[in-house]
């Protein structure tokens, strides 16, 4: 079984989101880890950059998947995960603890839209 | 969803199924990458059981095939198998197969996604065959002998250790297994019956390595299954079956060939023989893309249907891209205009709206 943290947040792109004061970190959950298998790219976008909800913030490559990581609020990139590039493994091993960006949020009322750990659990047992 | 008699084996071995070409599949077990190095250093063994299998006899049987085809099969020693590649009359591909050649009979081994279309195309292709050569009225049959057959794949450097490793459950003959051993590529032995089917192995696979495929009853797969992980095949999924063909440099139906590319754009040339008449001929001339492959400068992965570049021109696309587990390297094959100077050594795939230079490669494997 995938672990979903309760003290985060969650997207149903399966990002997590770590919310502390008016910075949130995102990384990709422990299911979405396990859906993709062998994790052998990440990158994640350039520090300073503006972006709005659902825009792209990084990508993700398992040997057969690409896939792409959303930004879950708005606001602006203020620290990339440039780590991840030379060990993106580290996602499957500790998903919690691989982060993409921590992003300013400009409308913390984004904050709503996000899944709680027991909703989370829902939707991926129904998937 | 069809199942094939190994279902629940994959399923305690804990496999992440899927759904391929209509049938529950597993597209990997411990991991792609370690399922691809298993079968490149020691060996691992795949459930093929989807694969079609269509019976083709008669008198006129031979001479269809030679016109269905786009190499002959007849005219060859009887354990020799041939790969060839059905077309359309414009030379579009219907399927790629193998023909296996039996007393009388051919069995045709043709990919389980096209299985249905394949019968469809092969029964308008004898009535076309029947009014060029009245002679051959009601002397070709062609039946569906999919459910029969499960079948397995064993590839790897230690493949014929593990095969000789059930050698009773095969009932091979001191004879036979001399004759395995060595047994040159693509090559059928015929086994003793099982339930009344009759049971074979061959030289055959689809990752690059030396390897075995066994066709037999869904009875004695799954005893055959057991007692080849128990001789120490590492269980390997779709996943890793796709990685090792890439890496091989073999195509698959719907990528590198399909309706829309024909095989001489797929630079199957040596498969296609133009000395005859035969279904597809029209392909001649016809070329205008080829294939090249690409392998990664840095850290991106090329996918499936990627923009190509050469000088800022966008020049065609990515049929099949991956991370090579055992290069660790992204690679591809891009299909391109076939005018594409043949000395160009890069090439820019466009991934996430970057243009990443490729090095063009020959093979990727050495």
């Amino acid at each position: 079984m995938a672990e979903i943290k309760k003290d985060l947040f969650y997207t149903e792109s399966h990002e997590w989101v770590k919310v502390e004061d008016n910075i949130a970190t995102v990384g990709i959950s422990d299911y979405a880890q396990e859906q993709l298998g062998d994790i052998v790219y990440a990158e994640a976008v350039e520090e300073d950059t503006e972006i709005s909800v659902e825009d792209v913030v990084g990508s993700v490559e398992s040997v057969k998947m690409a896939s792409d990581i959303y930004a879950p609020v708005a606001g602006k990139i203020i620290a990339a995960n440039v780590d991840l590039e030379d060990e993106p493994e580290v996602i499957n091993e500790d998903p919690y603890g691989s982060w993409f960006v921590k992003i300013e949020m400009s409308d913390p009322a984004n904050l709503d839209m996000l899944l709680s750990a027991d909703a989370y659990e829902k939707l991926i047992e129904g998937e | 969803m069809k199942k094939t008699p190994l279902n629940e084996k994959h399923k305690s071995l804990g496999a992440r199924m899927v759904e391929y070409a209509g049938w529950e599949m597993p597209v990997q077990y411990e991991g792609i990458a370690a399922e691809t190095i298993a079968v490149r250093e020691k060996c691992g063994i795949f459930d093929v059981s989807h694969m079609g299998e269509v019976y083709v006899a008669g008198e006129s049987a031979g001479d269809f095939l030679d016109w269905l085809l786009s190499r002959r099969v007849t005219g060859k020693e009887r354990e020799q198998i041939t790969y060839a590649i059905m077309c359309y009359d414009d030379g579009g591909v219907v399927d790629d197969l193998l023909v296996y050649t039996f007393a009388d009979y051919y069995l045709l081994i043709v990919n389980a996604a096209n299985k249905d279309k394949d019968l469809l195309h092969m029964a308008d292709s004898l009535t076309s065959f029947v009014a060029r050569n009245p002679e051959a009225k009601g002397k070709v049959a062609i039946e569906d002998w999919s459910d029969r057959y499960a079948q397995l794949a064993i590839q790897g450097p230690d493949s014929l250790e593990m095969i000789l490793k059930v050698r009773d459950l095969l009932d091979l003959t001191s004879e036979q297994e001399q004759v395995l051993s060595s047994l040159k590529r693509y090559r059928n032995l015929e086994l003793s019956p099982t339930e009344g089917l009759p049971m074979f192995i061959s030289t055959t696979g689809y990752t690059g390595e030396r390897g075995y495929e066994i066709y037999a009853s869904d009875t004695k797969v799954i005893e055959l299954w057991d007692a080849l992980l128990a001789a120490g095949c590492v269980p390997c999924g779709l996943g890793s079956r796709d990685a090792l063909r890439l890496e091989a440099g073999l195509p698959l139906y719907g990528h590198e060939m399909s309706a829309e590319i024909n095989p001489l754009d797929a630079g199957m040339d040596f498969f296609v023989k133009f000395d005859r008449e035969f279904q597809g001929e029209a392909m001649q001339g016809q070329n205008t893309r080829k294939i090249v492959r690409l392998v990664a400068q840095g850290k991106q992965i090329p996918r499936d249907g990627y923009p190509v570049f050469y000088d800022e021109e966008e020049v065609g696309y990515v049929t099949s891209g991956t991370y090579s587990p055992t290069l660790l390297k992204g690679i591809a094959n891009a299909l391109v205009r076939v005018d594409l100077p043949d000395d160009v050594k890069e090439l820019a795939v466009e991934i996430r709206n970057k243009r990443i230079m490729f090095d063009v490669t020959d093979k990727f494997l050495g």
